[in-house]
């Protein structure tokens, strides 16, 4: 079958191609650019020959293993609607990305390193999202953290970016230890690592309901920080420092999407005994969604920075799939759960192209900031077409993608959500239209800047326009897929077409962006007080928008700080008690016992003056012993002499002693080899 | 009957003056001998792969030696073993190799050389011998040529350093010597297996201070807080390729004593009491605050090797937690843990020894040490760069790299554990902190030494790159750490025949 090799290549070959890029880059720059297209290429219509296979497997998904590290742990391959949708996703923006590249990073240095990481991102996503067990998802979902690192610190004499790395690394590394605990719990209570294992025994009951909401709690916590959720969303501001290429990379298909994947495939996996989750999981992670939906989208209107905007988009838009998942009661037959997988593809497309129309902007202007913007529309007048798209698919207008798909989510909400989760969504929905029309304001609208004028910006070069030509083509048809990815993700009840636009959404949506468009009216092209006070920075919440809501002031000066200061108050405690108080205290012995030794020193000394002293004393006055000492003194010379004479005939025999024993020594060690039988 | 361990063993010996002749004509060809014995030792320990992947798990050859003791002279290799010795002839292969440029222009090289070769013997040695006795002499002779080097090739202060050295694992010795003497006063078997069978008949309460004198002695070899002092002194005043032979396997032998000796041999008495299982947790304790010890020091070092010399302590930290999750307290094998543990002996063995030869090479090239004077220097050393990135990546604990898939394996015991202990849920907790830590220190170490602005000044010189011998030392070690990373099987493969019973 087709399948078997097509979905082992269809990872395998992007990953072991990057290995090739230094090499072939060796062949000149020409040759290595068309490599990688080409590999991207063969990837995305890998992916694209899955797709027949996952549909026709019944219901049942295809599993097919290696024997990897032992014979209970496998390599594998799981291919199902979910997995061969993420696979078409990363594949199809894998080859966008790489013909984009060709023209965004044109006059860069160290292309090879790009490239090289490029297509291991790429490898490593797919490997992710077709992964049959949860060891070798986690493998690639950290590797897809590394390189998501080694890319958002590409610019690597850039201090900015090098930070910007180490954030994102450390921060999602925080995810992957929660997510490592969950994956490290399921293994102890099943003995497998397999998804075919762990429905099984879920299947089966084996799995005790308090393990498994544990284990559910922990994948969020892993899905939480990998897809930006609050209170973890900063890094992907910071991850901006990123080439533009990338960014899209990242935010559309791959690194982000992961958090999406794993939660929508938990949800598969648990869905037996989803009643267990219905208690607090599923709404802990809807509020999740619906709070980073909505502070992602505040944020969103206050920063200056042109990706700033589309960053903050993400995780707001990351948060309605995640709310969406969190609604989706019976799993797959579940509209919350298709829902938010239609999102992730609609989102896909218009952030991607965001992203690259702000990569050619950027090019164009050589800066992130929109103070500086304003008037563009003149000077690139193709980017300010496909950016009002842009703005009208992210606002959820019909007929664009994101209407459908913000449609379903919002429906899924309404069902199962709480009355203030669907306040807040229909506000952030408000909110996304006020940003995205305050994004096209700043940077197409409006007089020409004076940085402008300086410039001269030109429209950007055909091989950037033409990736985001093709997005906007898809933002504009792939809302009008829905039915058959309904049916191809085997999700029986989804509204119709007709239904969703004229539909009780449709209305509350035509209300709502009345109110947003009017603020952004406001905000922006009259120049009323309340609103400039509002704008100016000493406002209490312009300064709460503007610092991100102090999450990344409390990570940065609080958390990192603290684990910095810490740190040297071990090696501290290292040096003075480990290192320097024992020599003091073994020097402090060593001068102890030299005073005792000089103090005795001394007093023996006085004693043996003063002994000798009182002899002499004593001596001279007794005169009458002065002749005795002779005598006795004569005596003693005289024993002297004869001990030694007696003395010279001992030491004589002495020599016999030991030639004898030196004898007996030597027939001993005879005995000894003999009786060791050498 | 075959002398393949007899040879592994008698090679290096016979090379002791071999290789002290030819060096006295060239150092160069002094270093290609040994690392020639390197590989012929390893070829020849190669062939009884398939022995211990047969029926009996274990390859064996006994010699006769000293009656009147009782003794038999006996070498063995099981799935433990043959990984250390593996990774010993690996780095021993690659200090080599590496040493014929980093220590040309050194003084003496054919003594140096001639005491790598002696150092070579006796961690074979401890690694194939079952003779507890041997054991001992080999874990001395490990020890004095180590000395010499630390002083005689280090820098700064290195006699200071190898002076503490000595007497730290000097002192752990004698602790050691005390438990084998005991050992042998209670069963009167110097002979490990022999010993294992018989101390089942002793009583728990003589054989728990046995217990604890040689895993006191060993902890010393491992450097575990708070016996770890002479290790950022000696590793960071010695010679890269003794650094790395240092931090890769003289540390791992005292992992290797723990797990061979302590579990194994002399744990088994205790399994079940009170006792057991308080030293168990207890080896969990001292496991986790060694390894944040190490983990927060590293991050607040600024010198290159210190910084690379506590994150050892912080993974011999790892090391004995995963070995205090051997046993659950009923007696049962928790045998994730041990093929997680062991197989970390290995993965962290190869990645420092990487580490230490890639720092080794950046003060060669830079004549630098502190990590804030460089910066910026990736593409001017791509390859020393490469093989930075790969060996602190592995430290830190990031696929593809081996120790990754090691420290996972020791996590999945730790929960495994946790059910049938509650104890450990805080320990497997803190230890989680800890990967993050781990890779904390990890990425400092690239941002400030390779990425970033450089400080160096105007650098003329187009490539800093070290000399080839260097470049071939550090790939070798490059690509096993990432072949193991990707295919751990090489080595779970022999770890899983161990079974202890």
């Amino acid at each position: 079958m087709l399948a078997d090799v097509t979905s082992w290549l269809v990872w395998i070959f992007p990953l072991v191609s990057s290995v090739f890029v230094p090499l072939i880059a060796r062949a000149g720059e020409k040759a290595r650019n068309a490599f990688v297209i080409g590999v991207t290429a063969v990837t995305a219509s890998l992916a694209l020959t899955l797709i027949p296979a996952a549909s026709s497997g019944e219901g049942g998904a295809i599993n097919l293993v290696a024997p990897w590290i032992s014979q209970a742990i496998t390599a594998g391959v799981y291919i199902d609607p979910l997995s061969v949708l993420f696979t078409c996703l990363v594949g199809f923006f894998g080859l966008i990305i790489a013909i984009y590249s060709l023209g965004y990073m044109k006059h860069e240095e160290n292309l090879t390193r790009y490239y090289f990481y490029l297509l291991l991102f790429i490898g490593s996503m797919i490997g992710l999202v077709i992964s049959d067990n949860f060891l070798q998802l986690f493998i690639f979902w950290e590797m897809v953290g590394l390189c998501s690192y080694s890319l958002i610190s590409f610019w690597n004499n850039r201090p900015e970016s090098v930070k910007a790395g180490n954030k994102v690394f450390i921060m999602t590394r925080i995810g992957d230890a929660s997510l490592l605990a969950a994956v490290g719990i399921l293994y102890a209570s099943l003995n497998t690592f397999s998804f075919h294992g762990t429905i099984t025994a879920i299947l089966n009951g084996t799995l005790p309901s308090s393990t498994l909401t544990v284990v559910a709690f922990l994948v969020l916590g892993g899905a939480i920080a990998k897809s930006a959720q609050l209170p973890l969303h900063t890094w992907l501001y910071s991850a901006m420092e990123a080439p533009t290429s990338i960014s899209a990379l990242l935010h559309a298909a791959t690194m982000v999407k992961a958090g999406v994947y794993l939660i929508a495939r938990f949800i598969l996996i648990a869905a037996p005994m989803i009643a267990v989750l219905e208690g607090s999981w599923l709404p802990t992670v809807a509020w999740i969604g619906v709070l980073t939906a909505f502070l992602g989208a505040t944020m969103a209107l206050y920063t200056p920075d042109i990706k700033g905007v589309l960053a903050y988009s993400t995780v707001s838009q990351l948060g309605f799939m995640m709310a969406a998942l969190g609604t989706s009661l019976a799993a797959s037959e579940s509209l919350g759960w298709f829902a938010s997988l239609f999102h992730t593809m609609s989102h896909a497309f218009f952030e991607g192209l965001g992203f690259l129309l702000a990569g050619g902007i950027i090019h164009a202007l050589g800066t992130r900031d929109m103070r500086l913007m304003g008037g563009l529309r003149k000077a690139m007048p193709v980017t300010y077409a496909l950016a009002i798209i842009m703005i009208l698919t992210t606002s959820g207008l019909p007929p664009f993608a994101a209407f459908f798909s913000k449609g379903l989510i919002i429906t899924s909400i309404t069902e199962e959500g709480s009355l203030l989760q669907v306040i807040l969504i229909y506000a952030t929905t408000a909110i996304t239209f006020a940003y995205s029309l305050r994004f096209v304001k700043l940077i197409f609208l409006g007089k020409e800047s004076e940085h402008l004028q300086k410039l001269h910006p030109h429209e950007a070069p055909k091989i950037m326009l033409a990736p985001a030509f093709v997005l906007a083509v898809a933002c504009l048809i792939w809302g009008f897929l829905e039915p058959w990815l309904g049916s191809y993700m085997g999700v029986a009840e989804v509204p119709s077409l007709l239904s969703s636009f004229v539909g009780l959404e449709t209305a509350i949506f035509a209300v709502i962006l009345i109110p947003a468009g009017l603020l952004i009216y406001a905000a922006y092209w009259k120049n009323y007080s309340i609103m400039n006070s509002l704008r100016s920075a000493s406002n209490p919440l312009a300064k709460l928008l503007s610092h991100g809501y102090f999450f990344d002031d409390f990570y940065e000066k609080v958390v990192a700080k603290g684990v910095m200061l810490f740190s040297r108050g071990v090696k501290f405690f290292e040096v003075v008690f480990l290192e320097i108080f024992p020599m003091v205290f073994a020097n402090m012995v060593i001068r102890f016992a030299g005073g005792v030794h000089k103090y005795f020193e001394a007093a023996a000394d006085q004693l043996l003056t003063v002994i000798a002293g009182r002899t002499v004393d004593s001596a001279a006055k007794v005169k009458t012993l002065d002749s005795l000492a002779d005598r006795f003194l004569d005596i003693i010379a005289r024993h002297t002499l004869r001990s030694a004479s007696r003395a010279e005939g001992s030491s004589s025999s002495l020599q016999h002693y030991l030639a004898a024993a030196l004898l007996g020594f030597i027939v001993l060690v005879i005995l000894l080899i003999i009786s060791v039988g050498v | 009957m075959s002398y393949i361990l007899l040879s592994v063993l008698l090679l290096p010996t016979i090379a002791v003056p071999l290789v002290y002749l030819v060096g006295r004509k060239s150092a160069k060809w002094a270093a290609i001998l040994l690392a020639l014995i390197s590989l012929v030792s390893l070829g020849l320990i190669l062939t009884t792969v398939h022995a211990i992947l047969g029926p009996d798990h274990r390859y064996m050859e006994t010699y006769t030696w000293i009656p009147v003791l009782n003794s038999q002279f006996a070498l063995f290799v099981d799935g433990i073993s043959i990984s250390m010795a593996i990774i010993t002839m690996v780095l021993m292969l690659a200090a080599a190799l590496y040493s014929i440029n980093y220590m040309q222009g050194k003084k003496n090289l054919e003594i140096f050389y001639a005491l790598l070769t002696l150092l070579l013997v006796g961690l074979v040695g401890v690694f194939i011998t079952s003779n507890l006795l041997f054991f001992y002499f080999c874990w001395e002779l490990m020890l004095v040529p180590a000395f010499f080097i630390v002083g005689n090739w280090g820098y700064r202060d290195s006699y200071k350093a190898s002076f503490k050295f000595f007497v730290f694992t000097h002192a752990g010795a004698v602790f050691v010597l005390l438990g084998i003497g005991a050992i042998y006063m209670t069963t009167h078997s110097i002979d490990l297996f022999q010993a294992e069978r018989l101390l089942l008949t002793q009583s728990p309460d003589i054989v728990r201070w046995i217990l604890l004198a040689l895993t006191a002695g060993f902890a010393v070899k491992m450097a575990i807080f708070p016996v770890h002092l002479w290790l950022p002194d000696a590793y960071s005043e010695s010679p890269a390729p003794m650094s790395a032979l240092l931090g890769g396997v003289l540390t791992s032998a005292g992992a290797y004593a723990i797990i061979r000796i302590s579990m194994e041999t002399v744990f088994p008495v205790v399994m079940g009491t009170q006792f057991g299982t308080d030293f168990l947790h207890g080896l969990a304790i001292f496991g986790v605050i060694s390894a944040f010890f190490g983990s927060f020091i590293a991050l607040a070092e600024t010198d290159l090797k210190r910084i690379i010399s506590y994150s050892s302590i912080s993974h011999m930290g790892y090391i004995l937690f995963g070995v205090s999750l051997f046993y659950t307290s009923a007696g049962a094998l928790i045998q994730v843990a041990v093929a997680g543990t062991v197989l970390h002996i290995v993965t962290h063995g190869l990645s420092k020894g990487l580490f230490f030869l890639s720092a080794g090479s950046l003060m060669n090239s830079l004549s630098l040490r502190n990590i804030r004077d460089m910066g910026g220097i990736a593409g001017k050393m791509p390859i020393t760069g490469t093989a930075s990135a790969t060996a602190a990546f592995s430290i830190g604990g990031a696929p593809p790299f081996a120790c990754f898939i090691s420290e996972f394996f020791i996590f999945m015991g730790a929960f495994q554990m946790i059910p049938l202990d509650g104890f450990y849920i805080w320990p497997t907790a803190l230890m989680l902190v800890a990967t993050v830590l781990s890779l904390g220190y990890s990425l400092r170490f690239m941002s400030n030494v390779f990425l970033g602005p450089s400080k160096l000044g105007e650098i003329k010189k187009k490539s800093l790159e070290v000399p080839r011998f260097m470049l071939l030392a550090m790939i070798i070690l490059t690509v096993f750490v990432i072949i193991i990373g990707i295919y751990p099987s090489l080595f779970m493969n022999l770890i899983n025949t161990v079974t202890f019973l």
